[in-house]
């Protein structure tokens, strides 16, 4: 166990670099300079000799092989530099970001799980009937309406006709609730949907047959067998959704004023602040790979049939 | 033993999703009650949204600090009002009869924030920290022209130019980077440009409390030496989405919507429709006008100039695409801004007349219609526009329609912004949108556009015949102390190119502004960078 983790571990490193060169080339090769982009965000005239000013003060008149090693060089001391724009040190800025979008997105998946697993559940045991088919129109709903609109909806009737909760902002438990729901939503669809699928083919497996022949209780069967294998996928799906889960926090965060990462991403974006772009893409991959290995590990441990057939096939 | 597991797995989900409501719930104890507009019946608060933090508040940089918090606490040594330049900190100024020394008498009874006294030797020791990061300031003609700065004694500040420069005291009007930071705002080795300690300015209101990317308060400068603000607490809340800033406003949370840009003209058109806000629109604060470049051999001739400026129903659009958010505009510069009252008579929509001008210049529409053709090259043109900006790019969309119907084949481009300041600064474009900058900036401005290649408009005019005669009375408006010289010449300048249609007026764009009914005295600010909280009631 510990040499796969050791190995796994290992391997974000490679994709840590790949993905620093990727974005290093995809900002060079767009048309904006992020000194001129500096300058316009600041309303000021590109004058020539300004330009050049900036540019040197953010190391852009370097060779473009130089440049890449020294942001390399930076990445590895985990020193991201200083933001372009704030001037302040990006590090700092995000670690007090940080903690918001977790916060966010982990009562996000917190709310997926819980909501989506009964939901799962009931759409299989009450397969093809009323209930059924009101959360596959649910779980269509939620995997396709954008998530913006669907922030927009909920504030709307939520907050503005019913008044129960805050249009925005971030300060309390009310707060929470409304950019969780938007960001959760899609989750949740994509998750009963999944549940669903596989509860229904574990309800097929022979041990299930076996146990009802021994007498066992539908009830016990389901909770105690079936869902446990079930919800293996769910785990694996969450370390892959995770990626999207950030992209939707980039969204939710822009429309319900939470002061996250994802804003500030935004804003490093528009105005080409790349120490900022290069944290932001620094840190996704390692939770995106991190969160994938973390979900392996976890259905390891769900369903001991993976490890046992790893040993098998390493014996 | 597994089931045992995917309980405690559940039980796990269920303990984290508490604790980050509890966590959020955990730094609830923050303002709340304070940026409610509903709950603040006790203390006077006008709550707005914007859409970034206010940032670190350095009165000498640009962004990220704003130009709403900057406007607040730091005031100019005089001020822009109603299309005059009045006294701010400075209570009277004399200028040299050569143009080039301006000495200020500083008013005497002010404070800074914090307590200790504004005097000239602060004055100088902020316009020096200007002049340190020189380079990044020389888009206002004023700061190369600095050739000294002196603190004569307390209350006696003087300023030496290098050449006579009438706009130097609209330069000091401006809400950056010529206002004034106290002392112990300073860093120690007093070099503003790398930050500040502290925003300690002399203005009405001061920072009182700050949540970064979230809210900010402003509350009254107790030392303030003017008239004292009329509300007891202004709360900026940090709005990223302009749905949002509606929305947040419907429900309550907002007294005021005031900022270009802050929400969308069909936003306004809603809130105003519902008959329970008060909507207000400005004077108009700058014109929108369409740039047809003359080094393009096709625009050179000025009856295809002409031809296109009547060949579009100016009207209709702007009042289709800002919804009469925006004004036909018949002036290059709006006329209540100074020197630019000019007499023009508006160019009438002749679809038929500007058929003839362009048979005229010899393009010729073929036999089956179309696009005209002259020495077998068409009439295509390309209009290139910022692509976030939407008005633009429906206007685009409208002209393209418009002038396919006069056999003009126009090719519509948006660009993101920094590739559009960049293609305007190397003069690649046929046509353009070039939007006046407004008071306290216009004339003068406008202007040195004018005069000077890179700001879009110079290169643009090259192919005039009379562009040396232009630029000579630019300069001459710009140099001469004579008050009434200088609007002869930049009248001259104006109607010359009104005549010569390479610069065609399209719309006067107007501050909006929406507003509850308790909200009162809202005056809308004659400096297009400052903001309308100085006098504002709550009633």
């Amino acid at each position: 166990m510990g040499v796969y983790i050791g190995k796994r571990v290992l391997a974000i490193i490679p994709i840590i670099l790949f993905s620093t060169l990727l974005m290093f080339v995809m900002i060079r090769v767009g048309p904006v300079d992020p000194a001129e982009a500096y300058l316009a965000a600041a309303h000021i005239q590109p004058d020539d000799e300004v330009l050049a000013a900036k540019r040197h003060e953010f190391g852009l008149d370097q060779p473009l092989l130089t440049q890449y090693i020294q942001s390399v060089g930076r990445l590895l001391r985990l020193d991201f530099g200083h933001s372009y724009l704030s001037n302040m040190p990006v590090w700092g800025e995000v670690a007090q970001k940080l903690p918001t979008t977790l916060q966010l997105a982990s009562a996000s998946i917190v709310l997926a799980l819980v909501v989506s697993i009964p939901l799962g559940v009931l759409a299989a045991i009450y397969k093809n009937r009323l209930i059924d088919h009101v959360i596959r129109v649910f779980a269509y709903i939620g995997a396709c309406v954008p998530v913006f609109w669907i922030g927009y909806l909920l504030m709307f009737f939520i907050s503005v006709k019913l008044e129960w909760l805050p249009v925005e902002g971030r300060g309390s438990v009310q707060h929470l609730i409304l950019p969780s729901i938007t960001l959760a939503l899609w989750l949740i669809a994509i998750y009963a949907r999944l549940l669903r699928t596989t509860v229904l083919e574990e309800l097929k497996e022979a041990y299930v047959r076996y146990a009802r022949a021994r007498g066992i209780k539908e009830r016990v069967i389901l909770y105690k067998y079936v869902l446990r294998i079930a919800i293996a996928p769910l785990i694996t799906g969450l370390g892959i959704n995770l990626g999207k889960l950030l992209t939707g926090a980039i969204i939710v965060e822009q429309v319900f004023s939470w002061p996250g990462f994802g804003r500030y991403f935004i804003e490093a974006i528009i105005n080409r602040d790349i120490p900022v772009i290069q944290c932001y893409v620094m840190l996704s991959v390692c939770v995106i790979a991190g969160s994938n290995l973390i979900a392996d590990l976890l259905q390891l441990f769900l369903d001991p049939r993976i490890a046992r057939k790893g040993r098998a096939s390493q014996g | 033993m597994f089931a045992s597991k995917g309980k405690k797995l559940l039980q796990g989900l269920l303990v984290l999703l508490v604790i980050s409501m509890v966590a959020a719930g955990c730094s609830s104890n923050n303002t709340e009650k304070s940026a409610d507009a509903g709950g603040a019946q006790a203390t006077k608060t006008i709550t707005m949204a914007w859409p970034r933090d206010i940032g670190p508040m350095n009165p000498h940089l640009y962004n990220p600090s704003q130009l709403l918090a900057q406007s607040m606490i730091y005031e100019p040594l005089v001020s822009y009002q109603d299309g005059k330049l009045v006294p701010a900190l400075a209570e009277s100024w004399t200028l040299s009869p050569d143009g080039k020394v301006y000495t200020f008498k500083i008013r005497s009874n002010v404070k800074f924030s914090d307590g200790t006294a504004f005097n000239a030797q602060l004055v100088k020791k902020n316009m020096d920290a200007v002049l340190h990061n020189k380079k990044l300031h020389t888009w206002l003609g004023m700061i190369p022209l600095i050739e000294k700065t002196e603190a004569l004694d307390d209350t006696t500040f003087r300023l030496t130019l290098t050449e006579s420069y009438y706009p130097a005291l609209y330069d000091l009007a401006v809400v950056r980077p010529v206002r004034f930071l106290g002392e112990a705002g300073f860093p120690e080795d007093g070099d503003t440009s790398k930050g500040i300690r502290s925003p300690i300015g002399t203005g009405p209101w001061v920072l009182s409390e700050y949540k970064k990317d979230e809210s900010a308060t402003f509350t009254p400068n107790p030392y303030y030496w003017g008239e004292k603000p009329k509300v007891d607490k202004v709360v900026v809340k940090v709005i990223p989405d302009a749905e949002t800033r509606v929305l947040s406003f419907e429900k309550g949370d907002l007294d005021l919507i005031y900022g270009e840009g802050l929400i969308s003209y069909d936003a306004y058109k809603e809130l105003e429709s519902t008959g329970k806000y008060v909507t207000k629109l400005s004077e108009p604060i700058a014109t929108r006008n369409l740039v047809l470049n003359t080094m393009n051999a096709k625009l050179a001739d000025l009856k295809v100039r002409q031809a296109l400026s009547m060949g579009f129903n100016k009207e209709a659009m702007v009042e289709g695409v800002t919804l009469g958010l925006e004004e036909k505009a018949d002036n290059i510069l709006p006329p209540n801004l100074p020197y630019a009252n000019i007499k023009v008579s508006p160019v009438k929509y002749d679809v038929e007349q500007a058929n003839v001008l362009l048979d005229e210049a010899g393009w010729k529409l073929p036999s089956g219609g179309g696009v005209r053709e002259k020495d077998g090259q068409a009439l295509e043109l390309e209009l290139m526009y910022d692509k976030a900006d939407l008005t633009m790019k429906a206007m685009a969309e409208t002209l393209q329609a418009e002038w396919a119907g006069i056999g003009v084949n126009l090719k519509i481009t948006g660009v993101e912004l920094t590739v559009y300041i960049q293609r305007r600064k190397a003069n690649e474009f046929d046509m353009n949108f070039y939007s006046t900058f407004g008071a306290p900036y216009d004339p003068h401005s406008f202007m040195t556009a004018v005069l000077q290649p890179g700001y879009g408009v110079s290169d643009t005019l090259a192919a005039l015949p009379m562009k040396a005669e232009i630029d000579k009375k630019i300069k001459e408006g710009m140099a001469t102390t004579d008050d009434k010289a200088r609007t002869g010449l930049f009248g001259s300048v104006l109607t010359t190119l009104q005549e010569q249609s390479s610069i065609l007026p399209i719309s006067y764009i107007k501050q909006m502004a929406v507003y509850r009914d308790n909200v009162a005295e809202f005056k809308f600010p004659s400096n297009r960078d400052e903001y309308p909280l100085h006098g504002i009631e709550k009633k």
